[in-house]
């Protein structure tokens, strides 16, 4: 088992934006991400994870 | 508390229980009503204007360090006290709406407020290495037979041995979300991040969130006994947290 104290410097972006962004209470301000933002978000970050991933990976290579 | 200066916003975290103690946390403001509390910080406007925004988020630095600034002010607050987390991106630009906000769904607050004061959300992921789970289900020899025969039946037994995997991570991560979620007060099954976000070789087949009681370590000891019982069958096991209460946050209906 492998255990992962939540001090946001050993916390994955990915797990942080699934739930700094994915979760919580929606209130409404004066700016709200609308859902529609919130997929961008996730085509845009898809995007950026997956090519930090290669470029990790390479990296270690 | 005055307004925020010019040119910014008022960023609110979350909404906490109201605690003399909030006020000793840095870079933080206090905006108080009635018992609750919503925790903020001047945030430049132009940062979070609604054009801007979009692109904003796919800046990864950006979006890394204000959803870690999001994250650590929440975990400091939960530190303190029981705080109800708001989704990334709350901000108003006057105090008086923030007092609208906190008196509109006050109610909510609280009733959320009541079921999370005193616990905390545990993160739990289960990976699967999926060829050493293949190789456990095993498969029959190839019959000895023309070669073409013998190609045949390997592609059927390949198939079948996937398909074979496939249902047993299913079943491996509904028994893991029974059992943890018998040890826990609340539990939610998110969908499991794919791999091309995580860029793990092995495959997540239960990303879990349980709420627990501050300090309980059930959850943990029943994550360790599913290590332990599911490793041959190529199972590894994630505990993340303690996590201030996101999966929690709204109101059960």
């Amino acid at each position: 088992m492998v255990e992962r104290r939540s001090l946001a410097e050993q916390v994955t972006l990915l797990d942080l934006v699934d739930r700094v962004l994915n979760k919580g209470v929606v209130v409404t301000g004066d700016v709200t991400l609308s859902v529609a933002d919130v997929d961008l978000v996730y085509v845009g970050l898809r995007l950026l994870l997956a090519s930090a991933a290669t470029l990790e990976r390479e990296a270690a290579r | 508390m005055i307004e925020a200066p010019a040119g910014t916003a008022w960023y609110v975290y979350g909404v906490a229980e109201d605690d003399p103690t909030l006020a000793r946390l840095e870079g933080v403001e206090l905006i108080r009503d009635s018992g609750l509390t919503a925790v903020v910080r001047a945030v430049p406007l132009e940062e979070y204007d609604e054009a801007a925004l979009p692109e904003r988020l796919n800046d990864r630095d950006w979006l890394e360090r204000n959803a870690r600034a999001h994250e650590d002010v929440l975990q400091e607050v939960a530190a303190v006290t029981a705080v109800v987390p708001l989704r990334f991106g709350a901000i108003y630009r006057s105090r008086d709406q923030v007092l609208g906000m906190l008196d509109e769904r006050a109610g909510e607050f609280r009733s959320t407020l009541e079921r999370v004061r005193g616990h905390v959300e545990l993160g739990v992921k289960a990976w699967v290495d999926l060829p050493s789970l293949e190789r456990t289900l095993g498969g029959d020899e190839v019959a000895a037979g023309s070669a073409g025969a013998a190609y045949l039946q390997r592609r059927r037994q390949e198939q079948e041995r996937s398909r074979q995997a496939t249902a047993r991570c299913a079943e491996l991560a509904e028994e893991a979300h029974r059992r943890l979620s018998e040890v826990a007060v609340a539990a939610v099954a998110n969908r499991p991040q794919p791999r091309e976000l995580t860029g793990r070789t092995e495959a997540m087949v239960l990303n879990g969130a349980y709420l627990v009681r501050s300090g309980d370590d059930l959850l943990r000891l029943e994550v360790e006994r599913l290590a332990k019982e599911h490793s041959s069958d190529g199972v590894e096991y994630e505990l993340t947290g303690p996590w201030p209460p996101h999966n929690f946050a709204e109101e059960r209906t």
